[in-house]
């Protein structure tokens, strides 16, 4: 009977939003997209598994691509794990707020950087204040909308690429969601070890992340081999075939990269080596060529066929 | 969220939102009819919810700050952070079980080696799974055999059966490297034009493949048997009217 009357109640009212919940979470989404719009190019650096060299991956391509001559930035939303300052020797580094955004700090090669980590005391570990001893449904709410504000805040100004370090994840995991957040995203450039471990959960990944629309560009093949920093030579890490990979996803291998233990020495201290001339750094450079191109694909098609 | 009274049969108005305690909200409504007021209180989980939005109730007085939630969001070292537990403990008798079970607890849950984890992540295990293996149709050579191995499991089949099937349409019956790596290469059926072929050739070595698929798909589409030159302006064509 009650039921009924409110039914009824309801149909002669009309509905206002006095809390204006829905206005402002609109809001938000468009202050995400104007923020994007002076990005030229948006990537994603995504890997269903963790620990096979995304971080390392993305500050190389972004320090490539820089390189080139491009205005690059690097946001590291690993917000939990934030290790992109730490390889470019920018700990203790800050954001400067202003009411036009959060200008980032300049690392090396004029790379723009955003991460938690500038929010963070060292060897402090991310704390949130309420309730979230209770349930993790409070701590990913939270964390979804601090990555949002990571999105929507910072004052890239005009670049030529940003690139965004996803955390790790797979299938219907934070990452490809995270990636949705970004408007008109250009592609994902996926990394693996030739491991059969790793391989299967990438492929998950890119499924996810293909459900959802997201244009993967390609695989990169990190710690492909291990080159020996006394003799050269190289050898074998694990035992796989992510080119078999690739052609199953029909998917372009974008490059292999071996395990050098001088480099991953250098971006351990902070002190990364950066000069092109480096064997395993052009490999990155290849690698960013590669991307041009597929970024380029229909313009290149259009004039050289 | 909205509120009706049902005397009036009327939308309470929203009027103001108050902090009576951390981790709490007084949000006040009013009836335009009967001026009745009430309070709606939330507990901390509610709190939690609503500002997890980054929403204020009401709509903003000030502009957003740059990352407001994040700085406002992280909690310094020694600060409070149980206002939820504090909260059942006050108001139930009974708390949920929220305590993380010791580490030996959940070691005998698990019930198992506790590196196990780790081992499975580094690919460490022992693998239940035989080599590839030759089939009585085809003889492996064991390069061969062990180059199939080294593909991920999953695809494995797939692979196996698509060198096979290269294999028995070229009447080998041996699959050796040599074959492996001729059926990668080997033409997908359309036969292209040595002119059009010739044209491929403008598009760099990392994307031609995917113009080729490309190209063919075009040509499949519109059933014709060769790939022409004709064929490549009018893929040409469509290709810029997407610039």
């Amino acid at each position: 009977m009650e039921t009924q009357d409110l039914k009824d109640i309801l149909g002669k009212l009309k509905y206002t939003d006095d809390a204006k919940v829905v206005q402002q979470i609109t809001e938000q989404m468009k202050a995400v997209t104007r923020r994007m719009a002076s990005v030229r190019r948006k990537l994603v650096v995504m890997s269903g598994k963790g620990g096979v060299g995304k971080s390392m991956t993305t500050v190389n391509l972004a320090l490539a691509f820089a390189r080139q001559g491009h205005k690059v930035g690097v946001l590291d939303v690993d917000l939990n794990g934030p290790c992109v300052p730490q390889m470019l020797g920018m700990r203790g580094r800050r954001f400067t707020i202003t009411p036009d955004g959060a200008i980032p700090p300049i690392g090396p090669l004029g790379l723009k950087v955003g991460s938690m980590d500038f929010f963070l005391d060292e060897l402090s570990p991310v704390r949130w204040k309420g309730p979230m001893d209770l349930s993790p449904v409070w701590l990913g709410l939270m964390e979804m909308n601090v990555i949002r504000e990571f999105i929507a805040d910072i004052a890239w100004g005009e670049l030529d690429y940003l690139l965004t370090d996803l955390p790790p994840g797979a299938a219907a995991d934070k990452p490809p969601v995270i990636a949705g957040f970004i408007p008109n995203l250009d592609g994902a450039i996926v990394v693996t070890t030739p491991s059969e471990v790793a391989s299967d959960v990438v492929r998950k990944s890119i499924a996810y992340a293909r459900d959802l629309g997201i244009t993967v560009l390609g695989i990169v093949e990190n710690m492909s081999v291990y080159r020996c920093p006394h003799c050269g030579i190289e050898g074998e890490l694990f035992e796989g075939d992510t080119e078999a990979l690739c052609h199953a996803l029909d998917l372009p291998l974008l490059g292999r990269i071996p395990f050098d233990r001088t480099l991953a020495k250098s971006f351990d201290k902070g002190a990364p080596l950066i000069e092109g001339d480096y064997p395993t750094l052009t490999r990155f450079d290849e690698i960013a060529v590669r991307i041009q191109t597929l970024l380029d694909y229909k313009t290149i098609m259009a004039r050289n066929l | 969220m909205k509120f009706v009274c049902m005397t009036c049969e009327t939308y309470m108005n929203f009027e103001k939102v108050e902090k009576p305690a951390e981790g709490s909200l007084g949000v006040f409504f009013g009836c335009p009819s009967c001026k009745a007021r009430f309070t709606m209180v939330t507990n901390p989980g509610e709190t939690q919810m609503v500002s997890s939005l980054g929403v204020q109730l009401g709509g903003r007085t000030v502009a957003q700050q740059p990352f407001e939630m994040t700085r406002g969001g992280l909690r310094g070292e020694g600060e409070h952070q149980a206002e939820m537990a504090h909260y059942l403990k006050e108001h139930y008798s009974e708390q949920p079980a929220v305590a993380p079970a010791t580490p030996a607890e959940a070691e005998k849950k698990t019930g198992g080696c506790p590196f196990s984890a780790v081992v499975a992540q580094m690919g460490l295990g022992s693998s239940t799974e035989a080599k590839g293996g030759a089939t009585a149709e085809f003889e492996w050579t064991p390069d061969a055999l062990d180059r199939l191995d080294k593909t991920p499991s999953f695809i494995r089949p797939m692979i196996k059966g698509g060198i096979e099937a290269y294999a028995r349409k070229q009447g080998f019956k041996k699959i050796t490297l040599q074959v492996m790596d001729d059926s990668k290469n080997a033409p997908t059926g359309i036969p292209w034009s040595p002119a059009a072929e010739k044209r491929l050739e403008n598009i760099p070595d990392f994307i031609r493949p995917m113009a080729r698929k490309e190209v063919e798909r075009i040509a499949q589409e519109q059933g014709v048997t060769q790939v022409t030159e004709a064929m490549m302006d009018e893929a040409k064509t469509k290709f810029a009217s997407f610039m």
